[in-house]
């Protein structure tokens, strides 16, 4: 039998120590450990260790509520206020971030991690970055740090997210009244009690629906239950959609602006009748999307719903 | 003394290589997984429009669109890159499990016989994404050395040089082991899953997201 060289025991220890912090089979064995040692284990869930959406920390807190309308500058900096505790000012962190990204070459991305992490972490996960694909989103950066970075790459990813969701626009005009609220509620084609996974916005056939904030077209199609559906991917986990329209004026794959006319609202699927469906999607949960405004539409009693 | 920990540790050979080589093919795979998140979440979203489209037709089929609704299709492009991720590993990864290291003159003269048999689909797609796939893993595990040594020590050029050593040494020492443990692998008869549709299904795409999740120049500038 040959002996171990000291090169070939390093590798494979380095290896399983990859695999340990890396690959869901990794927190497999990490959880099962945990579980038979009745200690509480790090691992993350098993599909949080996919990019399709973000890193996310166990327990996202929800949103503190608004005093005042978020200005568009400082959406980044109420983002890290939201899931900094509320440590600081909106304002103080705003400009706090402006500072390092300006000294992160440019990069929001990088000066939410720099935050969170550290200028230094930052620094060397942007120059990774560059170096392996030339982009600094944050999932890139992510992947340059070691595993004790984990919670504070949560941190950072939440913070973008909830920044993104603080910089979306109304897709209708103000005066466009809510028909039916996000939450629990009795169906009413249905009549079956569930949750309501978006606001309900009574307008005219034909009104001009606009991109809350810039994206891409994730899905533009048409089926009985949604009418003709339009889904927005604006990054770092933020997604909104937009349903029952009467005509869709973009495409699968297309960019588009913010404030951009991508539909004309409609009738169309399961619907009492004319509506916007407005949906706000962080990380895969649908969430109400006043949360992240401080003036609110107002709400009417009745009206047309899906 | 120095002989009888080297002989010790000798001893666990038998273990500690097929350890490292697996360990290493499935952190290649899950780089490779992780890479291509926002291409199985377009997927998804296709086949999710294509069924909306379908049940939606009909009365009795209706609730199956609200069942599986817009908001969980990033649950399902994630959990479907676990299974593939976890079906690459069952493929590729847990064979290597069954490395047996012989005699290097024993070895060469198996690869050759081995390499000098007509190329089938079968001893062609495992070897080559096995190789592909443990490259993806080196470049992780490089990066993780990089990344550690760097936030620990704060040496921007001894990180660099560490990730570039490691990185060349599991080129060197592993990946062409986990190849060649790959193509014996391939050879045997009875493993008939990984030679039909299923196996290319899961490697074929998988070798592709291996190269774009190996940056391997990135390392040697």
């Amino acid at each position: 039998m040959r002996r171990l060289l000291p090169i070939e025991l390093l590798l494979a220890a380095l290896c399983l120590w990859a695999a340990w912090y890396h690959t869901p089979a990794g927190a497999l064995v990490r959880t099962a450990g945990a579980w038979f040692l009745k200690t509480r284990s790090t691992a993350r869930p098993l599909l949080a260790y996919y990019g399709a959406g973000v890193y996310l920390p166990p327990r996202a807190a929800p949103p503190p509520p608004l005093a005042a309308p978020v200005p568009p500058a400082q959406a980044l900096g109420y983002g890290a206020w939201a899931t900094a505790d509320q440590r600081g000012t909106p304002a103080a962190l705003s400009a706090q971030i402006k500072s390092l990204s300006a000294r992160l070459e440019g990069s929001d991305e990088a000066a939410m991690l720099a935050l969170f992490c550290g200028e230094e972490s930052a620094r060397y996960a942007l120059s990774r970055a560059q170096d392996e694909t030339g982009s600094p989103r944050l999932e890139d950066l992510a992947r340059a740090l070691p595993p004790r970075s984990a919670d504070c790459i949560a941190q950072a990813s939440q913070a973008l997210m909830q920044a993104g969701a603080y910089s979306l626009a109304w897709p209708l005009p103000e005066a466009v009244r809510i028909t039916s609220p996000f939450g629990m509620r009795e169906h009413p084609v249905l009549g079956v009690r569930r949750l309501h996974a978006g606001v309900d916005l009574g307008t005219a056939v034909g009104t001009p629906v606009r991109a809350a904030a810039a994206g891409v077209v994730r899905r533009a199609s048409s089926d009985g239950v949604n009418g003709r559906i339009l889904v927005l991917d604006h990054g770092r986990g933020v997604t909104t959609i937009y349903c029952h329209n009467d005509e869709l004026l973009v495409q699968d794959g297309e960019r588009v602006r913010k404030g951009q006319i991508i539909a004309a609202s409609g009738n169309t699927g399961r619907s009492t009748g004319p509506h916007l469906h407005y949906q706000l999607d962080l990380a895969g949960q649908a969430v109400d999307p006043l949360r992240y405004r401080a003036g609110h539409p107002r709400t009417s009693a009745s009206g047309a719903s899906d | 003394m120095q002989l009888r920990v080297a002989e010790r540790v000798g001893r666990l050979r038998w273990i500690f290589l097929p350890l490292g080589l697996c360990a290493l093919t499935a952190v290649g795979a899950h780089a490779a997984a992780d890479v291509v998140g926002d291409r199985v979440l377009w997927c998804v979203d296709r086949i999710a429009a294509f069924c909306d489209g379908v049940f939606a037709s009909w009365s009795v089929t209706a609730p199956l669109v609200d069942l599986i609704g817009i908001s969980q299709r990033t649950f399902f492009a994630r959990a479907l890159a676990l299974a593939w991720e976890l079906s690459a590993d069952a493929l590729i990864a847990i064979p290597l499990l069954g490395y047996d290291e012989r005699e290097g003159a024993v070895e060469l003269r198996t690869a050759r016989a081995l390499l000098r048999k007509s190329p089938t689909p079968q001893r062609l797609v495992r070897p080559v994404a096995t190789v592909l796939v443990a490259v993806a893993g080196a470049c992780s595990v490089a990066r993780l050395v990089q990344g550690s040594v760097q936030l620990a020590l704060h040496a921007s050029l001894l990180s660099h040089f560490a990730a570039a050593c490691v990185l060349f040494a599991l080129l060197i020492v592993f990946v062409p082991r986990a190849g060649f443990r790959a193509l014996e692998h391939a050879d045997q008869k009875g493993h008939l899953v990984s030679i039909g549709i299923l196996g290319t299904v899961v490697l074929a795409p998988m070798m592709l997201a291996a190269l774009y999740a190996s940056p391997l120049v990135s390392f040697f500038r």
